[in-house]
């Protein structure tokens, strides 16, 4: 059945949109027009290298060289875009070009100086504003001193910051050089920080000394000289907030002391399409997190694309998208730059000091397009918070939701409590920096589902069938559900892993298990109308909240305790919990032992403190036996449907089923199943 | 006599949320500020609240949810148990 749609745009913007102005432009470049937007879809997907060469000639991204070679190689697994051409990641955030599609009527200057471009607000209510000139300038004083201290192509700079004005500078500066940027939030447990950071080796980091939190100012100093100690690599420390601190062994200089650099002249360097920009982490089933090398070029366009395309931002938008420097939507976020519009970043707590905190700050920041998670929308429905009764919101126009699934009733609540605005509920990931599916400026809003697929990537769904699996794509009508794969070349498909020499660690990550295709690890619904629908994951990795965490990084702590003799952690539905899920840790515990309270509680806490709060289970059940594949390999995946009360799919590999029964009947788990 | 147990309940919980056994030394004495002891952010109140809707079978008012009500251990614990539809601690 076609669910009801939720929201459905004006015909008059919908004439005007970015999304319309570029179908008429590539409609007339290849002679033919598009139907709707499913069709175009389709068409970019069929006609993949035409697309996206047009919007490389009409988005106003800013390339050097030849671009007539849209990508060589044949495959997904080896396609490089634009081999040819060169640009400066930099520059494009920096001073925007009018878009070819655009150049009808309106004001001929695209992107005025004098603008604001970053808009820093934090939990205090301070608030920083910075110009497009004012922006550009401190990047090139911070490049100068970058350059004039030795940091260079290819050098890894890490940033364990807050979102404010001067992390941006800092970013962009990283990338104006050719360096390659990583970050983290500042409140990131210890043990994760070293199992990133230590793996990329930085030459530098940028931290900030103190940071706000509901209230209490929070000191990172210890925690800064500890990881300076244990990162070997870093030669020097850059202090964002000014204060001092005591390291052993690195120099440590003040932000404000690069700002007195001498301004970097001249354009902006351009390095090739495929540069390696950034290192996006995330976690796995086994072993250390991934360092995902994401290049340059990729990662501008497809940000570009979304943001111009499917959200329709552009000169005169605010862009809030809450988010921390540990999350990819903080280089989604500062991508908006590129497309005209002002970026406006919030640090600090949600609700402090009001409820409402976050959509106030919206108000008051004269927000354009906000976007949150369903945690937030959940937390915000819980505590009666009603925007719409005690906020004027009348310049938001597009609500932005990602980090798991949205489930209908907060379509719902978002409609009766924020306004008659769309609600994009958009997802991809770390892996591929951007979207796989997101919204359309054209499209209605079906409650529950993401109004469009990601234009020009080839999104289709592992489905089972009698035949065995078939690689499907939209269907013609009804629905389809399978593995989330893309099985042809899109741009902000990583380089590859950091360290990964040979590149195996890459290809068993993303390529094994369907050969040669993209594998996301997500479920997908596919409709005939273009929409779609994210079911959650479909690999061992969980989604708690929002935070996608590796088990991994939970069996590393837990296998401390000699009492445990093994454990598996699993995402069980859930309801009556944010987001829909909770963390259960099934723990098998070690022969005499048995899991008491104080146990439980101890393994809480070092999972909290050599972790994060994240990775502290809802539930820590104790069972008899995990299940186990007949190559004794545990099998998350097994666990977590029967804690959901499903068909477990593998159960024919599990060699000890019996555990499967106990995990589907403990009451501890059947308990959440039926909580609203 | 519901006192003890409404607030055992409650340090229960904040250790099995927040604080992992270490909820009675933070909170120093039953009238302490949760906010200004950092016991509890508003998520957690919000979470709080959610709790003792389910454990208790009554509904808060969100407009409720104030410092003067549930600042403290004996704020809440006393807001719990002067609730119109509290039916007892057991």
């Amino acid at each position: 059945m076609t669910p009801a749609i939720v929201f459905s745009p004006e015909p008059l913007l919908v004439e005007r949109s970015n999304l319309s102005l570029f179908a008429r432009y590539w409609s007339a470049k290849r002679g033919a027009s598009f139907a709707d937007n499913v069709d175009l879809y389709r068409e970019s997907v069929r006609d993949a290298k035409g697309f996206w060469n047009a919007f490389v000639e009409s988005s106003g991204i800013q390339l050097e060289g030849d671009t007539s070679v849209v990508w060589e190689g044949s495959t997904v697994r080896d396609a490089h875009f634009f081999p040819n051409a060169k640009l400066s990641f930099a520059a494009n955030l920096l001073t925007p070009q009018r878009p070819a599609f655009r150049t009808s009527g309106g004001n001929l200057q695209w992107v005025d100086p004098n603008d604001p471009a970053v808009i820093s607000v934090d939990e205090t209510g301070r608030v920083e504003t910075l110009t497009r000139r004012e922006l550009e300038e401190r990047v090139r004083r911070v490049a100068q001193a970058l350059k004039d201290r030795g940091i260079g192509v290819g050098d890894r700079i890490f940033g364990l910051c807050r979102l404010t004005a001067s992390t941006l500078v800092a970013h962009l500066a990283t990338l104006a050089v050719g360096a390659i940027w990583s970050s983290a939030a500042p409140d990131m447990g210890i043990e994760l920080l070293i199992a990133r950071a230590g793996q990329i080796a930085p030459r530098l980091l940028f931290v900030d000394a103190t940071y706000p939190y509901h209230g209490l100012g929070r000191d990172n100093r210890e925690r800064i000289a500890e990881i300076t100690g244990r990162l070997p690599t870093v030669e020097r420390v850059v202090v964002l907030d000014n204060h001092s601190i005591q390291t052993n062994g690195p120099q440590v200089e003040s932000f404000s002391t690069l700002l007195l650099s001498p301004s970097l002249s001249g354009p902006f360097e351009t390095f090739s399409f495929n540069h390696p920009a950034l290192i996006l982490f995330s976690s796995g089933t086994t072993g250390l997190p991934k360092c995902i090398v994401h290049g340059a070029g990729g990662t501008l366009l497809e940000h570009l694309k979304e943001h111009q395309l499917h959200c329709n931002v552009g000169p005169g938008d605010r862009v809030l998208y809450h988010t921390t420097t540990g999350w990819m939507m903080f280089n989604w976020l500062v991508s908006a730059l590129a497309a005209g519009a002002a970026v406006v970043l919030y640090d600090g707590s949600v609700s402090h000091p009001e409820p409402d905190a976050l959509f106030r700050r919206v108000s008051e920041q004269g927000v354009t397009v906000f976007g949150t998670s369903p945690a937030y929308l959940q937390y915000c429905r819980d505590a009666g918070v009603c925007p719409r009764e005690t906020l004027p919101l009348n310049k938001l126009r597009l609500l932005l939701s990602t980090g798991s699934v949205l489930f209908e009733s907060l379509f719902d609540w978002v409609g009766e409590n924020v306004g008659n605005l769309p609600i994009h509920s958009i997802s991809g990931g770390t892996d591929i920096v951007g979207c796989f599916v997101l919204g359309s400026p054209n499209a209605p809003v079906y409650r529950g589902e993401s109004p469009a697929i990601s234009l020009g990537l080839d999104v289709r769904a592992a489905v089972s069938t009698p035949r065995g699996v078939e690689i499907q794509g939209l269907p013609s009508e009804g629905n389809i559900t399978g593995e989330l794969v893309c099985p042809t070349p899109f741009p902000s498909r990583p380089l590859g892993l950091f360290g990964d020499s040979d590149g195996s660690r890459f290809e068993a990550a993303y390529f094994s298990d369907h050969l040669g295709v993209w594998t996301h690890g997500d479920t997908i619904e596919l409709t005939s109308r273009g929409t779609a629908r994210i079911l959650g994951r479909s690999d061992g990795v969980l989604n708690v909240r929002g935070i996608r965490i590796g088990p991994g990084e939970i069996y590393r702590v837990v296998e401390l305790f000699p009492e445990v003799a093994a454990c598996c952690a699993i995402e069980q539905k859930a309801p009556g919990e944010p987001g829909g899920s909770r963390m259960v840790l099934l723990v098998q515990m070690a022969p005499g032992a048995n899991l008491s309270r104080p146990l439980t509680l101890k393994i809480k806490k070092e999972l909290s403190t050599r972790a994060s709060a994240a990775h502290v289970p809802a539930a820590i059940v104790q069972v008899s036996d995990l299940p186990k594949t007949h190559n004794g390999k545990l099998s998350e995946r097994a666990a977590r449907d029967a804690a959901n009360g499903e068909p477990v799919k593998n159960r024919s590999s599990i060699k000890n089923t019996a555990c499967l029964d106990e995990i589907a009947v403990h009451p501890d788990i059947t308990a959440a199943r039926s909580e609203t | 006599m519901s006192y003890p147990l409404v607030r055992k309940r409650v340090i229960d919980w904040l250790d099995d949320q927040y604080h992992f056994g270490d909820a009675e030394k933070l909170i120093r004495n039953d009238e302490a500020s949760f906010l200004d002891g950092g016991v509890l952010d508003s998520l957690g109140f919000v979470q709080l609240c959610l709790f003792l809707e389910k454990t208790y079978r009554f509904k808060i008012d969100r407009k409720s949810l104030t410092r003067e009500n549930f600042d403290s251990l004996g704020k809440i614990v006393r807001y719990v148990i002067g609730h119109k539809d509290f039916k007892g601690a057991a």
